[in-house]
Formats: C-alpha cells, sequence, structure tokens
C-alpha cells in the first residue's frame, strides 16, 4: 500500500496544501464578517445574514476539512502528557476559543434567522452577542494565525 | 650478533610485529565498520533531515531523533513505518529487514523528506 505524502503548501512555509488553503480562507472570511458587519449598520439585514451564515457554514467546512484532521494528528496525542510545550498550549486555546465561536455564531444565525427555538431560548441583546461574537471571531483568527506560525514556519525562517 | 646477524633479526621482527598486527587489527576495524553502519542516526533539525540519505546494511536499525523545538513524524512512502507525532528530544527507530530504497516523509511539513538505502 503506498502513502502518498500530503500536498505541499503554496506559501513558502513548511505547512501542508490544507494549512495554507484555510490560512487563506480564514483571512478572506474575517474580512467579510467585518464586511457583513458593516451591512447591517447600513440596515441591509437580509444581505448581513446570508453573508454571516455563509462564512459560519464554510468555517464548519474547513474545520471538518483540515482544522479537526490536524488538532487528531498533532495534537490530540500529546494531551494525555499534558500541554507541556507551548505549541501545544497555543493550538488549544485556538481549538477551544474556535470552537466556543463557531458554536455561538451557530446559536446566533439559528436564534436569529430561523424559528426553530423556542422562544424562552432566544436571547434579547442582539447587538450585543453579535458584537462579542465578532470580537471573539477577531481573536480565533489572531490565535489561528499563531498557531500556524508555531507549527509551520520555521524560526530561521 | 654479527651485523648480517642483526638484520635478519630485525627483518623477521618486523614481520612477527606486522602478522600480529594484522591479526590484531583487522577484525577491529571491520566490527567497527559493521557497528556504525548497523546502528545508523538521522537527526531531525530546522525542519529537515540529516542525512538525508542514509545506507544500512539489511537488519540495521534506524533511530530518527526530533532535535527541532516543533514535533515531526516519520511517515514511510511505502506504508513499512509510520511514526507517531515526535516531541522535541523523542525518537523513533524503524529496523529494516529487506534490501530496498524507502523514502520517507514528515506528515506534518511534506516539505521535509528523506531516503533509507537498504543494501
Amino acid at each position: 500500500m503506498l502513502y502518498m505524502p500530503p500536498m505541499k503548501g503554496f506559501l513558502g512555509t513548511g505547512a501542508t496544501f490544507g494549512a495554507d488553503l484555510n490560512l487563506v480562507v480564514q483571512l478572506i472570511m474575517g474580512t467579510a464578517l467585518i464586511a457583513g458587519a458593516r451591512l447591517a449598520k447600513h440596515k441591509r439585514y437580509k444581505a448581513h445574514g446570508i453573508c454571516q451564515t455563509t462564512v459560519l457554514l464554510l468555517n464548519l467546512f474547513m474545520i471538518g476539512l483540515v482544522m479537526w484532521p490536524s488538532f487528531r494528528q498533532q495534537v490530540k496525542p500529546a494531551l494525555s502528557k499534558g500541554l507541556h510545550k507551548w505549541y501545544y498550549e497555543v493550538a488549544m486555546l485556538h481549538a477551544l476559543l474556535g470552537t466556543t465561536a463557531e458554536l455561538l455564531g451557530l446559536y446566533i444565525v439559528i436564534a436569529a434567522g430561523t424559528n426553530v427555538l423556542p422562544r424562552w431560548l432566544r436571547f434579547r441583546h442582539w447587538k450585543w452577542w453579535m458584537r462579542t461574537e465578532l470580537v471573539l471571531w477577531v481573536i480565533v483568527l489572531l490565535s489561528g494565525i499563531g498557531t500556524y506560525c508555531a507549527w509551520y514556519v520555521a524560526p530561521f525562517q | 650478533m654479527t651485523g648480517k646477524n642483526v638484520w635478519v633479526a630485525s627483518f623477521a621482527a618486523a614481520v612477527v610485529i606486522a602478522i600480529v598486527l594484522q591479526l590484531a587489527g583487522s577484525p577491529s576495524v571491520a566490527a567497527n565498520d559493521q557497528s556504525s553502519a548497523a546502528n545508523a542516526e538521522v537527526k531531525i533539525d530546522n525542519f529537515s533531515f540529516g542525512p538525508q540519505t542514509v545506507t544500512v546494511p539489511v537488519g540495521a536499525t534506524v533511530t530518527w531523533t526530533n532535535r527541532d523545538d516543533i514535533p515531526h513524524t516519520v511517515v514511510s512512502t511505502d506504508g513499512l513505518f509510520n511514526s507517531k507525532v515526535r516531541d522535541t528530544d523523542e525518537k523513533f527507530s524503524y529496523t529494516f529487514a529487506k534490501a530496498g530504497t524507502y523514502p520517507y516523509y514528515c506528515s506534518v511539513h511534506p516539505k521535509m523528506t528523506g531516503k533509507v538505502v537498504v543494501q
């Protein structure tokens, strides 16, 4: 049985193609979320909803395609030994914050865009929660860039 | 002892010393060669395997040691061996039972490649 090495990345670091693609997609999605927030400010709520929902679902796809497999291969085996190295700590922090942001985002989309949830499960302060989600997303994006640098960019480069 | 006898004795002594050195020295040289080839070491440092190609005899064990400050793996392209993620200073060893050429790579950083030649 032949094992094909993962495709090499295109950003000139040591990363796989998947990791490089994920980084570029995440930067585009971060920009799209900020643009989507501006749509709401201009009262274009339908476009705002479509934009933020698309980013959220695309991120879910990227988690399944790139981030979860990488986490399972590279970080999960080290969890039993404790997070004894900084590169595991930054990846774990990114995973925890990222999971929180994704779940909160999905909750906001379901609560704001559908009637699936009963009334008592919906929140009231929409703007506050959406702004909190945006800030959290930016923090996750920055921690993701940190994780990428820690794992794939050699100190000498 | 005459001058002729001195020369004969010196020649005989030289021949005896040469034979003794040959008998005593050769096996140890051969043993050292075998030893170094059978226990090949590959260092993982600065996002590369060093040496990139290592040649060993059949039955030799190759040990990879991660000297980098980031985890790496050692994965054979033909599926012969597949290490888990190795942290800094952790090792992975594999014994090669058959002759052949075995290319390998790091699955975390696919630019990192190496080769084990088993003769």
